[in-house]
């Protein structure tokens, strides 16, 4: 963000000093154009002591991170005219001539050291116009982590050119029957649709995965015991505490920007209110109440509001209410059956979910109900559950079409989607972790 | 779905531990000169980042797989799990209910009035409403919609007579349908209340 304003303003300052445009000297992709020119890239072989494999192994990870955003265009390796060597890394310059040649506007070339059980792995960007170097790091690891920080590279190079960071890495957690198993479990998968694992294994029902804002845990709705109760399960170690037993149903909604409380919807006498529980302590505070069903509170990302569902006017829509405050006001528009509110990293939209023409569509809106738009849609299945990237640029859904379902990911102007695990499994409540 | 799994889990562990050792990197300058002389180029063109170091360190994997096994409580867990996945008939029907309505029609409070007669001569018996939805909409409000299902079932019982004490819900929401179908007439038999007899 930062760096998008100073370029903006260098820019300006170009402009105005009456330099052309075109001489402006840093590659530079404008994501907010759709349809743009796409960043011509080539990711050369790696030059690699041990595991030949990452010679190619880790370009093709950081090519289709690339290709995921659709900002770039990859020059196939098979056109590479220059070999990389280790002396590019210790003072050889490449021969960017013969980059250009092939169409290339940017290079990245990387060298892996192995050594035991430890890799250190160098990687940089270079701009083959001008022949600088763009981005250049050196990360250590085990052969075990070269898939993350292959991803890191990529969301430095995304970085690099946009000024927003990508988005590699990043997990989506979801519900789905397990393959032959009854109930629900939760599942974790990366945003590239690689590594998929269970989280929970209790062949009971375990709904809507919520991250906490430092993407350690997740929350989460049970009835492992028979009784439905929310917990919270530390991911990497599988530590797991209950944080809300009273009252009947209940769902995890999302938790304040700072970590310190899990917004919850719960029934209590068939009634559902939503209330804020401390995640340290577990204190109870009630924040939306009336005889209307109250459901899925998101936060907004400086905390201070919350976007709900609520049936008080006779069908469920969406509605916005400052934490504390007495203001109820309601977003979604028509007398249809809108739910789920996701709101948006920067805070400016909403995504939810409404019926339109018999089926499930995905929108956003502004805050205060204006500014409405579609985003996904089918005219023969439904798009559900939406949940924003940490970057704010991508929703990823799920889609139930007659016993089918898949979850997408789709950027915000709805122009470009892929499919990011589809199956018969009943995959649904996609939840993205927060950035890395 | 059912992928093998353990090493990828093992992997995370190491993921999620090297993310937080970044935290605490400190930079380094690599000591090629061509790479400092280059770097200092870029910044000057305005592009962020000298060359640098993020370490990404091992941590032990035997603690995170040690916590993935089954304890007791867990074993016990998933005895629950299966007994809640699994739909035990019932002797009475099933009250069925209007789409995204958990108001009683007539048909549902003639099967009301059989449990509560049955109750008058069970008086020992204890029942469990289950509230169901249909597929349609979100999972969450399915849920606080099954529950209030149950609960306005539970209160008509309790205005025909029966103790509140002998009666008690839980809702499903939308994710144990008894039709699998995708059309109204499966839809119209999953939107109901489901008495358990204890």
């Amino acid at each position: 963000m930062r760096r998008s304003i100073r370029m903006a303003a260098a820019a300006a300052l170009l402009l105005l000093s009456g330099f052309p445009s075109a001489a402006f000297p840093v590659l530079y992709i404008d994501i907010n154009s759709p349809g743009g020119k796409r960043m011509p890239i080539a990711v050369a072989n790696f030059v690699v002591s041990g595991d030949s494999a990452l010679s190619r192994g880790i370009p093709k990870i950081i090519e289709n991170d690339l290709l995921l955003t659709d900002l770039f265009e990859i020059i196939p390796q098979s056109a590479h005219l220059e070999a990389v060597t280790a002396a590019h890394f210790s003072g050889t310059p490449l021969s960017f001539p013969a980059w250009k040649v092939i169409g290339a506007e940017a290079v990245v070339i990387g060298k892996v050291e192995t050594k035991g059980d430890r890799l250190s792995i160098e990687m940089r960007l270079y701009d083959a116009t001008q022949g600088t170097l763009m981005v250049g790091k050196r990360y250590e690891g085990t052969a075990r982590q070269v898939r993350s920080i292959a991803h890191r590279f990529a969301n430095e190079i995304v970085y690099a050119f946009t000024g927003v960071r990508g988005v590699f890495g990043t997990e989506i957690a979801f519900t789905a029957r397990p393959g032959k198993g009854r109930g629900k479990e939760i599942y974790v998968v990366g945003m590239d649709g690689q590594e998929m694992r269970k989280v929970t294994d209790n062949r009971s029902y375990n709904l809507f995965p919520r991250w906490s804002p430092d993407g350690q845990w997740l929350a989460y709705t049970s009835y492992r015991t028979g009784v439905p109760a929310i917990y919270l399960r530390n991911v990497a170690s599988g530590a797991e505490k209950v944080l809300v037993r009273f009252g009947g149903a209940k769902s995890p909604g999302g938790f304040s920007p700072d970590g310190e409380w899990l917004y919850v919807s719960v029934s209590v006498d068939g009634n559902s209110d939503i209330y804020r529980v401390r995640v340290v302590g577990g204190t109870v505070e009630k924040v939306v109440t009336g005889w209307g069903l109250d459901v899925s509170p998101s936060p907004s990302p400086d905390g201070r509001r919350i976007a709900f569902v609520s049936d008080r006017g006779g069908s469920p829509q969406i509605y916005v209410k400052t934490v504390g405050g007495a203001d109820e006001t309601r977003i979604s528009q028509g007398s249809g059956y809108a739910t789920s509110p996701s709101w948006a990293p920067a805070g400016d939209r909403i995504a939810y979910t409404a019926r339109s023409g018999g089926h499930f569509a995905i929108y956003t809106v502004a805050p205060d109900g204006s500014g409405r738009q579609m985003v996904a849609s089918a005219p023969d299945g439904d798009c559900e559950d939406p949940s924003f990237s940490p970057d704010g640029r991508y929703l990823v859904y799920s889609f139930r079409k007659r016993g089918y379902s898949d979850l997408q990911i789709i950027s915000l102007d709805g122009r470009r989607e892929r499919t990011l695990i589809s199956g018969h499994n009943d995959e649904g409540s996609p939840a993205w972790s927060p950035g890395r | 779905m059912n992928r093998a799994f353990p090493w990828k889990r093992a992997a995370l562990a190491l993921f999620l531990a090297a993310v937080v050792s970044v935290g605490c990197a400190k930079k380094q300058t690599v000591r090629s000169e061509n790479a400092g002389a280059a770097s200092r180029e870029s910044q000057q063109a305005g592009a962020p980042g000298a060359i640098g170091e993020a370490p990404v360190r091992e941590t032990p994997v035997t603690e995170a797989l040690k916590a993935a096994e089954p304890t007791q409580t867990a074993r016990a867990a998933e005895a629950a799990g299966v007994a809640v996945t699994e739909e035990k008939p019932s002797v009475f029907e099933d009250v069925h209910f209007d789409f995204d309505k958990a108001a009683l029609r007539d048909d549902g409070r003639k099967i009301c009035q059989t449990v509560a007669d049955y109750m008058k001569t069970h008086p020992r018996a204890k029942i469990l409403i289950e509230g169901h939805c249909d597929e349609r909409g979100t999972a969450e409000y399915n849920l606080a919609l099954g529950e209030r299902r149950a609960t306005v079932v539970m209160n008509y019982l309790v205005s025909l007579g029966v103790p509140r004490a002998a009666l008690s819900t839980v809702s499903f929401g939308k994710e144990r349908p008894l039709d699998p179908g995708h059309n109204e007439e499966a839809w119209a038999k999953n939107r109901r209340a489901h008495f358990v007899v204890k």
